[in-house]
C-alpha cells in the first residue's frame, strides 16, 4: 500500500456506518492478525488482502475500498468467518462492499454480455448464484 | 418406514439428474423415503448477507412453509425439510435461524406470504441427507444393505465450502468432518486424505471468471491423486460440475492426462446397494466413471 494522507471526515465515517449498517458487524473489532487473508483460499488472486481490504474500512476509505477486487474475488466460503477469532462475519463485509458497489452500479456482470454457449452449457445453481452475487 | 419431506432445489432437476434418482432410489431401500414437496421454488442458491435485504429471504421461508404442510401428509415424517444439495441447505437452514430468532424479519415476509395463503410458524428444521444417514438411519444399517462393496474405489471425500459453512449450516465439524469418510468407508470404499478437502472449488465464479475455478480445481485434484485418490466424492451439484467440467477442458488443453471421475456419495451408495446402474445417469459426467467402475469390477 503506498503512503498518502488519510482524511477520516463525515464522508469517510458514513462509508463505515454503512457497511456496519448492511453487515451488521462491527469493522472495530478486526485486530489485524491476518488469519482471513492467510486462510483463504483467494488470496493470491486479490490485490488487496482481505485484512488489508478491512483495515481500508477502518478508515473509511470508500474508494480505494470499492477499487480493489478484494470483494469481487470472495466466493463466499466462509473460511475467514468461521475462522475469525474476533467472531467477525468477514463474509458480511465483503457482501456489504458488494452491495455499496451494486446499489451504485448494479450490473457487474452483464448477463447480455455472456456468450450463449455458456449460458446452455452452465448449470443454472451457477448462474443463479452469480447473477445473486453480481447483480443489484 | 419414515419419510421425509424432500426439497430438490433446481439443478437435481437439470444437470444432476443421478444425484436425485440414486438418493430417491438408497432412501427407499433404508427405510427413510424421500418424498419430493410440491410446489417448490429455487432457494435462490446463496442466502443474503446483507441485513437489510428481505427480498431475498422470502423464497426459502415460502420453501419452509410449503413444506410443513406437506409434513403433515406424510408417514412418521418428522418437521423437516431434507435436502441433498448442499447450497440449498444451507441456504435454508441459514434463512431458518435467522427468521426464527428475529420477528421484525419474519412478519414482513409472512406479509408476503399471504398472498398465496400462506404463513411460516417457524415449525421446521432443515436437514442434509447426509445428516440422516448418519443420525437417523445409521451407519451399521448401511454397511447391512451393502451387496457390493467398493473394493478398489480409493475415494477422496472433497466437502466443498457449504457444508461445513457457516456455522448456523454445519452439518460436522469445520476443521476435521467425518461424515462423508464414515459413509463411504461403510460403502467398502477406502478413504484418502487430501488437506484441501474444503478448498473452495471457486464455486460460481465459474460464469465470468474461469480462470479462478481451473486454478482451484487444478490445486484441488493434484492433491488428491498426490495422495492416491482414483475418484472424488462429493455433495455438491456446483463442486460436482466445476471439477467435473474443468478437469475436461484441462486436459483438451494438454494440462492434465490422469483424470479423476467425480461421484454424488448417494451414486456410491446406489452402486454398493446393488441398484440398476442406469440411475445414476453417469452420461450426464463429463469424465465417465464407468471406466474406473467397470475395471474394478463395480459394474
Amino acid at each position: 500500500m503506498s503512503y498518502g494522507y488519510i482524511k477520516i471526515g463525515s464522508e469517510e465515517k458514513a462509508f463505515i456506518a454503512k457497511v456496519e449498517e448492511i453487515s451488521g458487524q462491527n469493522v472495530y473489532s478486526c485486530y489485524q492478525c491476518g488469519k482471513c487473508s492467510a486462510g483463504c483460499a483467494f488470496s493470491y488472486k486479490m490485490d488487496k488482502t482481505v485484512n488489508q481490504f478491512i483495515h481500508l474500512i477502518q478508515l473509511g476509505q470508500k474508494e480505494r475500498t470499492l477499487d480493489a477486487n478484494t470483494h469481487w474475488i470472495c466466493a463466499s466460503c466462509f473460511t475467514c468467518t468461521v475462522r475469525c477469532p474476533r467472531e467477525i462475519d468477514v463474509a458480511a463485509l465483503m457482501e456489504a462492499v458488494r452491495e455499496i458497489s451494486l446499489r451504485e452500479n448494479p450490473e457487474k456482470v452483464r448477463i447480455a454480455d455472456l456468450p450463449k454457449e455458456s449460458l446452455e452449457k452452465l448449470p443454472n445453481i451457477a448462474l443463479v448464484s452469480n447473477f445473486r452475487k453480481k447483480t443489484g | 418406514m419414515v419419510q421425509y419431506s424432500y426439497f430438490p432445489g433446481c439443478n437435481l432437476k437439470t444437470n444432476a439428474k443421478g444425484f436425485e434418482k440414486s438418493a430417491l432410489a438408497v432412501s427407499k431401500q433404508l427405510d427413510a423415503e424421500l418424498v419430493e414437496m410440491p410446489n417448490w421454488n429455487c432457494c435462490g442458491t446463496v442466502h443474503t448477507l446483507a441485513s437489510d435485504n428481505l427480498m431475498k429471504r422470502i423464497a426459502p421461508t415460502r420453501i419452509l412453509s410449503r413444506s410443513s404442510k406437506h409434513v403433515e401428509i406424510l408417514e412418521n415424517s418428522p418437521k423437516e425439510v431434507v435436502t441433498l444439495c448442499s447450497m440449498c441447505n444451507s441456504t435454508l437452514k441459514v434463512v431458518n435461524k435467522d427468521i426464527k430468532n428475529d420477528e421484525s424479519k419474519l412478519e414482513p415476509i409472512n406479509f408476503q406470504l399471504e398472498v398465496d395463503e400462506e404463513e411460516y410458524q417457524k415449525d421446521m428444521e432443515v436437514k442434509h441427507f447426509l445428516e440422516i444417514l448418519r443420525d437417523s438411519v445409521g451407519y451399521e444399517k448401511i454397511e447391512k444393505s451393502v451387496k457390493k462393496p467398493l473394493k478398489g474405489l480409493k475415494v477422496f471425500c472433497y466437502y466443498g465450502c457449504m457444508l461445513l459453512h457457516p456455522d448456523e449450516a454445519k452439518i460436522d465439524d469445520e476443521e476435521m468432518p467425518a461424515v462423508l469418510e464414515d459413509l463411504s468407508e461403510s460403502l467398502g470404499a477406502e478413504i484418502i486424505f487430501s488437506p484441501l478437502f474444503k478448498h473452495c472449488c471457486g464455486s460460481y465464479h465459474i460464469v465470468d471468471q474461469e480462470d479462478i475455478v481451473n486454478t482451484q480445481v487444478q490445486k484441488i485434484i493434484q492433491s488428491a491423486k498426490q495422495n492416491g485418490a482414483n475418484a472424488v466424492v462429493v455433495a455438491c451439484p456446483l463442486c460436482a460440475y466445476n471439477l467435473d467440467a474443468q478437469q475436461k477442458s484441462m486436459e483438451k488443453q494438454g494440462l492434465d492426462k490422469e483424470l479423476l471421475p467425480i461421484f454424488y456419495f448417494t451414486q456410491l451408495m446406489a452402486i454398493a446397494m446393488g441398484e440398476a446402474s442406469n440411475i445414476n445417469h453417469f452420461e450426464e459426467h463429463h469424465i465417465n466413471p464407468e471406466k474406473l467402475l467397470k475395471k474394478l469390477k463395480l459394474i
